[in-house]
Parts: structure tokens; C-alpha cells; sequence
């Protein structure tokens, strides 16, 4: 009885130590993981780092545009976290009719967006999140575009795994959708050198994404070569319109639409998609997008892939459930 | 900030080979959503990572919800078996819930049939 006693004491102490990370892991909810999409966000606050996301002749209708960008996000308390991103610009022609030479480049503005965890259900594979985009004015090169006001972006996150349908739905239930819609509030209402107004806008985009690992370990196993087993084919899309203080310009809305692929290892991902403008206003060729993708929460599960705040303290006794 | 994302990355990045990462299920006998013609007398399923034995479950029921499985799954590293009651023809569910050596947890269910 002793022995038994003095088990259940060490099992208790260990439970009660164990950093049990249920809301600190890359977008994982009940069975279904949300991969970190290219494009839009996705909807979860993690420990990960992208670098480098590639554009290569981005969307841009005045030019050719090919992108290097970094972000690198980080968990503060288990729900709050913040993600810093910069990116590298290099545009032919410049952005900026005052840039010396027939190529500008240099870095776009700064940007952060803390981000707070609505909720997550994992019975219906649901998650919500809320984030705050901030375009810092004045901190990149006016000739790849960078402006010298600010914008802010509230921003609603949300995704849903159709993995909670009934079993005879099948193959649908590896289906997950993730979406994203904000708006655009720039600290500015006139730019006084295009001597025109800045218009504020509605941005949105979301994913349609088949999870093959999820078919995998879910649904059914086909017996699939591993690597295919690793793959999640996905489509993006993301749109932006000016709804307000658009006086004297077009209504036009811009916006692409990105299929891809992502495959996903245990510590890493790598996505590519191509980049389909949807009209003339919103570029003037298919581009492509590259990214390598870093999970810090398991790379670094007891420091970094931490919360800097209150990382230890879940205690659920999943014994016995 | 660049220039500290950049030396964050080129520090950590070499600190990688030490970690554990989440403990997705790998396969299982009875295969995910397969259709048996035997009864299996046990369920075994295999992770991508290491288990804590004491954090991590399975339940095995029938259609009508009640457990089928008997009782504490038996772990060793990265396998859990559990043993399963005498199983009539039917639809099967299996949801378990493991927590792996860098302590995320991580959960799924999935289906297999009995004699259809």
C-alpha cells in the first residue's frame, strides 16, 4: 500500500510539473492540424518562424516584383501571441517615380500583429482568433511602395476541419477551410504626392485544404507512399476593396487566387503555390510562392516553443479519460 | 529586427536535432477505416514520437457507445496496445489521446468494421 501511495504522489507531482502544451502547439485542434498557410494566416497563436517566404513575380500590375520575407511569431500567454514580419522588396519599375535608377528595392514597411485565441473546439475541429495587423509608417523604402503613414487592420481569424461529419461523408471529412477578414484604416486619409486620397479597405481571403495526413490517421489508410501521406493540397485566395474615402478613383477589387501544396514534417513545412491575379488591377502574370516553415514548439518544446508568460500551467489528468 | 531574426535563426536552427515533436499516429492494426473479417483480440497504434505512458489513453466502443475495449492501454515507446472484448460484426470507433516525450498532446478517432 505504501508503494501504491507513493506511486500515486509521483504521478500527481509529475502531473502537476508537466508543461501540457494543449494551446501552445502549431494550429492543432482535437484531430485536425491547420498547417501554416502561405497566404493567409492561420487561425491559431503558435511559436514558429517562416523564412524565407519567396514571391517571385508577385502580383504587382506596374511591374515585375519578386519578394523575400521573414516573420517569426511568438506566444506571450498560451492565448496571446504576437508575429513580427519584415520583407525584402526588389520592383522594376520603382514604386516611387523619384527613385533613381530602373530598379528600386529595398524593405517594405515593418509589420506586427498581436493576436489573441478566441477559442478553439476541438470536437468540432473550430478555431477563432483575433489579431491586429500594424503596418509601421515610414520604416521601409518609399521605392518599392513602402508608405509613410501607417495602417492598421483588425482582423477576424477562423477555421473549421471537417472532421466532426458523420463517417459515411468519408473522403470529405479531410476537408478544412481557414479564413481571414480585416479592415484597412490607414493613419493618413490624403497622400499629398499622388495628390490623391487613401482609401480605407475591406481585405479578406481564406483556404480550401485537403489533409492527406488526416485521411491518413482519421478516415481511412490507402496505404499511400509516405511522402504522399505528408502532402496537403490546398487553394488560397485573398481580396482587398476600397470602401471608403475612394473618391475619384475606380471601385475595383483586386486580389489573387493561389494553388499549392504543402507538405508537413514533424519540425517543418514546405509550401509552394503559384499566384493567379484575378484581374489586370491586380497583376499582369502568374507568379509563384515558395516557403519554409518552422515549427518552434517542437524544435524547442521546453524554451523557445514556450509562452514567455504562465507556459506551465495545465495540469489535466489525462489518465483514466 | 531583421538583423535579430536573422541571428535568431542562424543560433537556433542547429538546436533542432535535440527535440521531440508532436506524436501523430503513424498506422494502426486494425488499419484506419479498414473492414476486417476476424475479430482482432487487440488494437495496437503506432505514433511518430515517443508516448508518456501514464498520459496517454485509448477507448475503443461499438456503435451503440459503449466501451468494447479492456480497459488501460498497455505503452511502450512509441506503440500502445490495447486488448479488445469478444467483437460482434459491426462498425467500431477508436479515439485515443496521447501525449508525447515533449509534452503536447495531440488526439484523433477513426473507424474500422468487424465482418461487413
Amino acid at each position: 500500500m505504501p508503494r501504491l501511495i507513493l506511486r500515486a504522489l509521483s504521478l500527481a507531482t509529475f502531473s502537476a510539473l508537466l508543461p501540457v502544451s494543449d494551446a501552445l502547439a502549431h494550429c492543432i485542434v482535437g484531430g485536425r492540424f491547420f498547417p501554416a498557410t502561405l497566404t493567409v494566416d492561420d487561425p491559431c497563436v503558435a511559436d514558429e518562424m517562416s523564412f524565407p517566404t519567396l514571391q517571385l513575380n508577385s502580383a504587382n500590375p506596374s511591374g515585375r516584383e519578386n519578394d523575400i520575407e521573414a516573420d517569426f511569431s511568438k506566444t506571450i500567454t498560451q492565448d496571446f501571441g504576437v508575429t513580427v514580419s519584415s520583407t525584402w522588396t526588389r520592383v522594376s519599375p520603382p514604386a516611387n517615380a523619384g527613385t533613381a535608377g530602373p530598379v528600386g528595392y529595398g524593405f517594405q514597411n515593418f509589420e506586427t500583429t498581436p493576436q489573441f485565441q478566441l477559442l478553439k473546439d476541438p470536437e468540432h475541429e473550430v478555431a477563432l482568433l483575433a489579431g491586429l495587423i500594424v503596418d509601421w509608417g515610414n520604416t521601409g523604402a518609399a521605392g518599392v511602395g513602402a508608405t509613410p503613414w501607417s495602417t492598421i487592420t483588425p482582423t477576424f481569424y477562423f477555421g473549421k476541419g471537417f472532421g466532426d461529419l458523420p463517417n459515411s461523408t468519408g473522403f470529405v471529412r479531410a476537408f478544412a477551410v481557414t479564413g481571414q477578414v480585416g479592415y484597412q484604416v490607414p493613419t493618413t486619409s490624403f497622400d499629398p504626392v499622388a495628390g490623391s486620397p487613401v482609401p480605407q479597405n475591406l481585405v479578406w481571403g481564406g483556404s480550401l485544404q485537403y489533409s492527406l495526413p488526416y485521411l491518413k490517421s482519421n478516415v481511412i489508410d490507402l496505404g499511400l507512399p509516405d511522402f504522399i501521406n505528408h502532402l496537403i493540397p490546398l487553394v488560397e485566395a485573398q481580396f482587398s476593396a476600397p470602401v471608403e474615402n475612394n473618391f475619384g478613383n475606380q471601385f475595383v477589387i483586386t486580389g489573387t487566387v493561389n494553388p499549392g501544396v504543402i507538405w508537413v514534417g514533424s519540425y517543418y513545412q514546405i509550401g509552394v503555390e503559384a499566384i493567379i491575379p484575378i484581374n489586370r488591377s491586380s497583376g499582369t502574370s502568374i507568379g509563384a510562392l515558395a516557403q519554409l516553415h518552422f515549427y518552434l514548439d517542437d524544435i524547442f518544446p521546453s524554451t523557445l516553443g514556450q509562452p514567455l508568460l504562465g507556459g506551465k500551467p495545465q495540469t489535466t489528468a489525462m489518465a483514466g479519460r | 529586427m531583421r538583423n535579430t531574426i536573422t541571428a535568431a535563426m542562424l543560433v537556433l536552427l542547429p538546436l533542432g536535432s535535440a527535440a521531440h515533436a508532436h506524436a501523430f499516429l503513424d498506422h494502426a492494426d486494425p488499419r484506419v477505416g479498414s473492414t476486417v473479417p476476424t475479430a482482432p483480440r487487440e488494437l495496437s497504434l503506432s505514433f511518430t514520437q515517443n508516448l508518456e505512458p501514464a498520459f496517454s489513453t485509448v477507448e475503443v466502443r461499438d456503435a451503440a457507445g459503449a466501451r468494447v475495449d479492456q480497459g488501460k492501454a498497455r505503452v511502450s515507446a512509441d506503440m500502445m496496445l490495447v486488448g479488445l472484448k469478444p467483437l460482434p460484426p459491426g462498425t467500431y470507433q477508436v479515439h485515443w489521446r496521447v501525449l508525447s516525450v515533449d509534452t503536447h498532446t495531440t488526439e484523433g478517432s477513426f473507424s474500422f468494421q468487424v465482418g461487413h
